[in-house]
């Protein structure tokens, strides 16, 4: 385990190189490049500003007073940037070793640094989308504390890269034995994003009464949930409703290192099958 | 003789293989990945016994520094799973490989290179992923290009659109500049024109004078008895003899001969129950004389092949 992690540490290089080609590869071709990354989301987030804000009023469960803060706009962007990133680590995570066939099979190099550069790519990605982000925090008059810069935020970025990595570890080993994962994973992501309250506030589900308590306890236990609930509460300081409680906090932070855990030791259990079938 | 001295001097061999064996699964179900999951060891694994196919089994050798080892064998036998094996690409189901230094797997002339990468990115691309530095890219660049005889204006556009002789070219003249001192070459020798393959030969030459350990696997003798000192025989899977290449060669040929023997008799006896029954069927009408003549043709010639 130990050598292994310095092996991967040794090739920290690789992984950069890796992440540079598919940045460098997925832009090349297109007119408007890196804007695309911006452009996504905020195409995304008019989508649903239109149906769940202003048809289905989804924004009923912001906080009246939190209206001149930026209101249900922030709070869609600040949850939806975020979820695209994370959003493309899951549709990208099955396919992070076999599209790198031709490497694994040729060329000895630690195989959990390609997963890794799958998800350092989406994190670059993700840093690309901040100036957006940060406009409309200017613009519509977020209002952020030190404490949520400071804890919050680089919280809410760990977690949602170390979950990231760990279900990317565990879809990339087990796709390679079994395609159906692929398919699996692109259901299995439109149940997370409702489930992670991005659209609505989590309280419009933890305090509805038609919902049964067993229902929020599992609604709770889902470690996105919370891990959105950071990425927002970082500009909607000060607002109970937005932070997340103690039981999603928990279930962030343990939810994150299991699903490390868990992706890790799948992917080197596999690994031996894996190199075969691949 | 001298390289395995200093071998021995510099710690022993640099590539030992002990009790090396590969398992595939022959009609792989779906259950037994499942369990390969979460059950640890072999015990209820479904597939046990008759499904299981040993490419490569009991494998051992050792190589000294400075040897250059030829793999010979059928295809199919499990050369390039060995070599996969030595270039830790393939772990092994049972025994043990250990490389001492760097190893440089050239397994694929092409591997890592990116359709939408220009030349010159994806040469620093693979040359990195090889373990080159920046640096050493930058120094030799030039030398790359030159060798591999790309036109300069084609250094920069995406090797989409290169052939594949100059795609096959720049792979081998990249690879020819690592210094790794063990080398691992899966039948990539033989690439481009008759020029280029002269070349190629040259730099391997060099490649090898400075102590440099390789292993190859070939099916083409002139190149297996040029390059290396020892010979390894793999024959259904396991090692058949390991020795000088010349008698691992031999040992191959007399091998693939006695096949051929057999199978030209196989074929002999198979015409000849078919001429058997024609000869009936003619027998009737026409006098046997015209079947005759080919079944004496045929066995003459076997009886050629088989001496």
């Amino acid at each position: 385990m130990a050598s292994r992690t310095l092996a991967v540490w040794e090739h920290r290089k690789v992984v950069g190189l890796l992440v540079r080609r598919d940045l460098k590869v997925k832009y090349q071709q297109s007119v408007l490049g890196y804007a695309w990354t911006m452009l996504e989301p905020l195409a995304l987030t008019l989508v649903y500003f239109f149906v769940f804000g202003l048809v289905l009023n989804a924004d009923r469960g912001i906080p009246p007073e939190a209206k001149p803060y930026g209101g249900y706009t922030l709070f869609l962007v600040a949850g939806i940037l975020p979820w695209t990133t994370f959003g493309a680590i899951l549709s990208e995570a099955p396919r992070a070793m076999i599209t790198h066939s031709k490497l694994i099979t040729t060329m000895k190099v630690p195989r959990e640094i390609f997963p890794m550069a799958t998800v350092g790519t989406k994190f670059v990605e993700y840093l690309l989308t901040w100036p957006v982000l940060l406009i409309f925090v200017f613009a519509l008059g977020g209002r952020f504390t030190w404490e949520g810069i400071l804890v919050w935020l680089p919280l809410a970025i760990v977690l949602t890269f170390m979950f990231g990595l760990g279900v990317t570890l565990f879809l990339a080993s087990v796709n390679v034995l079994f395609r159906d994962v692929e398919r699996l994973t692109r259901i299995l992501t439109r149940l997370l994003f409702y489930g992670s309250a991005i659209l609505f506030p989590a309280s419009m589900v933890l305090d509805a009464e038609r919902v049964p308590d067993w229902a929020k306890t599992i609604y709770e236990l889902n470690p996105l949930m919370g891990i959105f609930q950071m990425h927002r509460t970082v500009w909607f300081a000060g607002f109970e409703q937005l932070t997340p409680s103690t039981l999603a906090l928990t279930s962030a932070v343990v939810g994150s290192i299991l699903m490390l855990v868990i992706g890790y030791w799948t992917f080197r259990r596999l690994e031996t099958s894996v190199l075969k079938e691949l | 003789m001298a390289s395995t001295y200093e071998a021995a001097v510099a710690g022993g061999p640099v590539i030992e293989a002990k009790g090396l064996g590969v398992k595939f699964a022959v009609n792989r179900r779906r259950k037994r990945s499942l369990r390969e999951m979460f059950i640890h060891g072999k015990k209820r694994d479904p597939n046990a016994a008759g499904n299981e196919f040993w490419p490569l089994r009991d494998v051992s050798f050792e190589v000294a520094k400075g040897d250059c080892v030829g793999i010979v064998g059928k295809n199919g036998t499990g050369k390039s799973t060995l070599l996969k094996l030595i270039a830790g690409v393939l772990i092994p189901d049972e025994g043990k490989v250990s490389v001492h230094g760097k190893v440089a797997p050239l397994l694929e002339l092409r591997a890592g290179f990116n359709d939408n990468l220009t030349g010159r990115e994806n040469v620093y691309l693979v040359g990195s992923l090889h373990g080159m530095t920046e640096k050493d890219i930058d120094e030799r660049f030039d030398e790359i290009i030159d060798f591999a005889e790309i036109e300069p204006k084609f250094v920069d556009t995406p090797i989409r659109h290169y052939s594949s002789g100059m795609k096959v070219r720049l792979g081998f003249a990249l690879i020819s500049q690592l210094e790794h001192p063990i080398m691992l070459v899966d039948e990539v020798l033989a690439v481009g024109d008759k020029a280029f393959k002269r070349k190629s030969y040259e730099a391997i030459e060099r490649m090898l004078a400075n102590e440099r350990t390789m292993v190859l696997v070939s099916h083409n003798e002139g190149d297996l008895r040029r390059f290396c000192n020892r010979g390894l025989y793999v024959k259904n899977g396991s090692l058949a003899l390991d020795s000088d290449i010349d008698s691992a060669l031999a040992a191959y040929n007399a091998d693939t001969k006695a096949e051929i023997a057999e199978r030209k008799k196989k074929e002999a006896a198979k015409k000849k129950r078919a001429e058997g029954a024609a000869k009936k069927d003619e027998s009737a009408e026409d006098g046997s004389t015209r079947a005759e003549a080919p079944k004496k043709k045929d066995e003459g010639k076997d009886g050629g092949q088989a001496a």
